[in-house]
């Protein structure tokens, strides 16, 4: 495993404007994937990851929007590319995503980072056969890689207009869709495990089991052969053996690649078994980063001590997160306030923690960082909130 | 395969259909007030000559013998004479069929033409100038009565500006295209279009404005499906998304709905033709119930369902070949 | 069924939707009319006043020529008439007031349109409840009609069976003029009885086919599979979960209805096939001659009706918005 980051993500905030009031996603968050790891995410329901792996692959559509941050992705040769069109999106070897214009970033995706969905039953068309639909994200990687790796071309090729679409409607062997890409499709089937893949790259995705379309999705995602995969939430609807499965291609897959994964769940279970390092995420922000031993052994927020504590064996639990005690924090931006968000739910909430969002330490030089006022200094029971405020708090 | 079965499949359950419409079209006879004879023979007419006429159309036998008889009768193309033309009915109402398909043919190429670009733009420029004016125009569309539609058109192109003729037909499609072929004279062509434009337009304007409304609806409730947002993950050029994927997929609620709306197209051609003379089915209709032509009455009837039950089974295949979950079970 | 969210989601969308306040607007209007015809009429709608024969609307100027025998020669004059107050929208040709007439219109209109719907939805929800709740042979047998009946394009069956039937009508009196609150207008209103039955018959169907589908998902439901194991009688069963579970979707299938059934009746009315001569497709067939010269006389009653369906189409899409029922054969009828 290289140490050299591939992605780093700073200050990435990302709202939704809602006819309720500002929704607070993603709240400045920052962390950084090194090249070949495997990176999780975990947090609970609504705190915010399948809007980060949105964001990271720039499909936020209105009412949202990414309002600030920077997604820098290292890519030596498409910072050469772009360094002249776009001087201000590149720094050194690396391309800030959201600073190119949409083209550009069309032409990445696919090829330089992929993503698995949470419901592999609602993310296939109904209508094309699973075959077509995997063949032509082949077919974007063809494309892309038939101009090699110059951003201009492949800007063009991610370009496909009307007209080519009709007359391929209309003109045998003209469509989008390769032959090769097609063969393609079937060997990538046969990786992921399917069985009869010369058969099922024909079927629709109402023929498939949940578990085969999840390996469809798998698939689908490898096909452009990318440097980072986003999963977000790749087993979470399938039972526990097929997630088993899954997790285990993922592996296997990676060990081929050497590709780059960020694992978005709720499990810890899953978290434990495939991840290099770790982010704890709460209300839109990462509030514990590490590598894995250090999270889950030594944890020092709250919030992953709560999550951990209530899990005494990961494995025997099927590592389901636990409910903690309290309310899932609104996100929205007019109930947030000035403060630590967690402090509503922390059975070790202090006077200073009502005052100010804790950030990560300044001198925050190793790999193991929390969000919180303990990490700085420890806990002093006499800095303790008084009684009341616990009970009111707290079992809502 | 899974198209010839169905096809197989649902003529059989059409020739059902046509039958109970033939069945149906015969009791119509019979709730009918008045005597079938006295629309049959002169006013005039003494009493022995009255009683051969209506042997000689068998209105003496038995309901199940004549039923029967109409029934072999038909299978033989047979609708019996019409009262009115004094010719088979069959041969008067097939003479007026190509009429009115033209009509409805041109209507539905009008309503294709502009309803799908113009949905598909308004959906993806929600919200702006072009969206709105597509909603409006499909709102009115939807809401105005076809034959004012007509009359309007009448009064603004024909007569204040005097543009386009205002009614019949003057010549055929075919008729046209064969002096444009044999003897290279393109002015057929234009006749039948000039006449052909204003029906058109007016039997059109609905299904514009439906197909749009559907188009502009289906797509913007499926731009919200999951998947498409894999699509656009995958990397997927956006034409391919908006078209190949999204726009194929909205055409499956838009099917549904035009086949439940066919029985609109004909019986809006009806009223077409008669604002413009047009010497269709509808026209002939209308003067064979004004006058209790019966074979025609029947004829025309039985024709209009045939011709209905065939247009369902092609809008059926149609929602088939898009919609690849339905089996038809 | 949940009245008080249904309540509340149609409360929401409507402060929402400026379209559905828009649609409550016209409708309202056009009811208004109908209902207060006699007080808000200027002139009997049907008092013919031949001197004064094909006026224009107030504000505008009618120039035509005519041959008059002027000394025993026939001479060309040049005829300039302008529109008065009087007739505001014109008189047609036989003298009658368009305006009186307009308003009078709406009431046939409306009629029409509120009754035929009202048995359509009575007969289409009761054959649709019983072919759903029983299934089998029941259902095969009435859903087997009902392809039958859809196989006649509705005008195309309406024009037959007024055509052969002969169109009827009764007189209702008109409890203003009854009462003595005004004189001098028609003291009945004409109800098309045969029109109403038909283009109810002729739309039975839309109903019967979202009560079937209705019934058969609620037939479904263990609730009711349980009552149906204690003995409840289901007739009983049929009135207390089938009928208020389809009551939504009926709702805004009824009021799409109401404009398919104006529009057919208008249609009919154009054609002739009317019971009354106080129509907004009437008149619009009365002035289709007389293009040329009074092009008002078509021209109002047509903008009448846009303006009533086009009202009832956005409460139309306000309802379903607001309650989402997912049904067929909806989306209201530009041509019957
Ligand atoms: N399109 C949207 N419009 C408004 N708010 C949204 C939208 N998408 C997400 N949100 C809000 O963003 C927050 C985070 O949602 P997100 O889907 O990222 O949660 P998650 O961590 O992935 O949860 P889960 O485990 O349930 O998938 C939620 O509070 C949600 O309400
Ligand atoms: S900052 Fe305070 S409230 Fe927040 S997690 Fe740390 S101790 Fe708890
Ligand atoms: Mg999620």
């Amino acid at each position: 495993m290289s140490d050299d980051v591939i992605l780093r993500v700073s200050d990435l905030s990302t709202r939704f404007f809602t006819t309720d009031g500002q929704v607070n996603a993603v709240e400045s968050l920052s962390l950084e994937i090194k090249a070949g790891e495997v990176f999780g995410i975990v947090g609970e329901s609504g705190s915010g990851k399948s809007v980060t792996a949105r964001s990271l692959i720039r499909l936020i559509e209105s009412p949202g929007r990414i309002t600030e941050g920077s997604i820098e992705y290292r890519d030596a040769d498409l910072a050469d590319d772009l360094r002249e069109d776009h001087p201000g999106a590149v720094d050194g070897e690396f391309v800030d995503l959201l600073a190119i214009p949409e083209q550009t970033h069309r032409g990445l995706r696919g090829t330089a980072f992929s993503m698995i969905f949470q419901d592999p039953e609602s993310s296939f068309n109904p209508s094309l056969t699973v075959g077509e639909q995997i063949a032509e994200a082949v077919e974007v990687q063809r494309r892309a890689s038939s101009n090699p790796r110059s951003t201009r071309a492949r800007t063009r090729s991610s370009a496909y207009s009307l007209r080519s679409y009709a007359a391929a409607a209309v003109l045998p062997g003209r469509g989008y869709v390769s032959a090769e890409s097609k063969d393609r499709a079937i060997e990538l089937l046969q990786q992921v495990g399917i069985p009869d893949p010369e058969q099922r790259v024909d079927e629709y995705p109402h023929e498939y089991s949940g578990g085969m379309l999840q390996r469809a999705m798998v698939a689908q995602a490898l096909a452009g052969e990318p440097d980072v995969l986003v999963a977000d939430e790749p087993t979470t609807a399938l039972d526990v053996t097929i997630q088993a499965q899954v997790l285990n291609l993922l592996r296997e897959i990676q060990a081929e690649t050497g590709m780059t994964i960020l694992l978005i769940t709720h499990n810890l279970g899953v978290i434990a078994r495939m991840c290099d390092r770790v982010g704890v995420m709460y209300a839109g922000e990462i509030v514990e980063r590490g590598s894995l031993g250090d999270v889950f052994d030594r944890p020092t927020h709250p919030y992953t001590q709560g999550l951990l504590g209530s899990i005494p064996d990961l494995d025997a639990a099927g590592g389901r997160l636990q409910p903690i005690g309290g309310n899932v924090p609104s996100l929205l931006d007019a109930e947030m306030g000035d403060r630590c968000y967690f402090a509503d739910r922390c059975p070790k909430a202090m006077e200073e923690c009502l005052h100010k969002p804790p950030d990560y330490p300044a001198a925050g030089t190793d790999d193991h960082e929390a969000k919180c006022y303990l990490a700085d200094h420890p806990y002093d029971k006499s800095q303790a909130l008084p009684e009341e405020y616990f009970e009111e708090g707290e079992g809502t | 395969m899974r198209l010839t079965r169905f096809l197989l499949r649902r003529t059989a359950q059409g020739i059902l259909v046509v039958w109970g419409v033939i069945t149906l079209v015969f009791l119509l006879r019979f709730i009918t007030p008045g005597s079938t004879i006295d629309f049959v023979a002169p006013l005039d007419a003494s009493p022995e000559l009255r009683q051969r006429l209506a042997e000689d159309l068998g209105l003496n036998k038995p309901i199940y013998v004549q039923y029967a008889d109409y029934i072999v009768n038909l299978l033989q193309l047979d609708m019996g004479n019409s009262l009115l033309k004094g010719r088979p009915a069959s041969d008067v109402i097939f003479a007026r069929l190509p009429a009115t398909l033209e009509l409805a043919i041109a209507a539905t190429i009008v309503a294709i033409l502009f309803s799908i670009p113009l949905g598909v733009i308004s959906a993806t420029r929600r919200h702006q100038p072009v969206d709105y004016g597509a909603t409006g125009f499909s709102l009115i569309g939807i809401s105005t009565p076809n034959f004012w539609l007509g009359i309007m058109l009448i009064l603004i192109v024909g007569v204040n500006l005097g543009w386009l003729p205002t009614s019949r037909r003057i010549i055929g499609f075919g008729p046209a295209l064969e002096l444009l072929v044999f003897e290279q004279r393109p002015v057929g062509l234009r006749v039948w279009f000039e006449h052909i434009l204003l029906p058109s337009i007016t039997l059109g304007t609905y299904f514009t404005a439906l197909i749009t409304r559907l188009t502009r609806n289906g797509m913007l409730e499926e731009l919200g499906e999951a998947y498409v947002e894999v699509t656009r993950a995958k990397g997927l050029p956006e034409t391919l998304v908006k078209y190949k994927h999204v726009l194929r997929n909205t055409m499956i609620p838009i099917i549904t709905v035009l086949g439940l709306q066919m029985g609109t197209l004909i019986g809006g051609a009806v009223i077409t033709e008669s604002v413009f003379n047009w010497p269709g089915l509808g026209t002939l209709i209308i003067d064979a119930i004004n006058s209790r032509d019966w074979p025609l009455i029947q004829g025309s009837l039985i024709v209009i369902g045939v011709g209905f039950v065939v247009i369902n089974i092609v809008v059926d295949a149609l929602y088939m070949y898009f919609n690849p979950q339905v089996t038809f079970e | 069924m949940n009245w008080q969210r249904v309540w509340r989601s149609l409360r929401a969308e409507f402060g929402r939707s400026p379209m559905a306040k828009l649609g409550v607007v016209l409708i309202l209007a056009v009811f208004l009319m109908a209902i207060f015809a006699p007080f808000l009429a200027t002139t009997n709608p049907k008092a013919q006043d031949l001197s004064r024969a094909n006026e224009p609307p107030v504000g505008f100027t009618d120039i035509t020529e005519d041959t008059r025998l002027v000394d025993g020669e026939r001479q060309t004059v040049t005829v300039t008439t302008r529109g008065t107050l009087e007739y505001p929208l014109g008189t047609n040709q036989l003298g009658q007031d368009m305006y009186s007439r307009l308003l009078y219109g709406a009431r046939t209109s409306l009629l029409v349109g509120l009754l035929g719907t009202t048995i359509a939805a009575l007969a289409g929800v009761s054959v649709g409840m019983v072919a759903g709740y029983y299934g089998g042979r029941v259902d095969d047998g009435l859903m087997r009609f009902a392809d039958v009946m859809l196989a006649f394009p509705a005008l195309v069956l309406a024009i037959a069976l007024i055509g052969l039937l002969g169109p009827r009508a009764v007189d209702i009196p008109d409890p203003f003029v009854a009462a003595g609150l005004v004189s001098d207008m028609p003291e009945t209103t004409v109800l098309p009885v045969t029109v109403t039955f038909v283009v109810a018959l002729v739309n039975w169907v839309w109903f019967a086919r979202v009560a079937r589908g209705e019934a058969l998902s609620v037939r479904e439901k263990n609730y009711v599979k349980a009552s149906r194991s204690l003995g409840a009688s289901d007739w009983r069963l049929m009135l207390k979960h089938v009928l208020p579970n389809s009551l939504t979707p009926i709702l805004v299938l009824a009021t799409v209805q109401v404009a398919v059934i104006i529009l057919l009746e208008s249609a009919l009315s154009f054609l002739g096939f009317s019971g009354t001569t106080l129509s907004w497709g009437f008149d619009i067939s009365q002035g289709r001659d007389l293009l040329a010269t009074s092009w008002w006389i078509s021209t109002m009653p047509g903008l009448a009706i846009v303006v009533t369906v086009i009202g009832i189409n956005l409460v139309g899409d306000w309802l379903r918005d607001a309650l989402d029922p997912d049904i067929e054969g909806e989306s209201g009828g530009g041509m019957g």
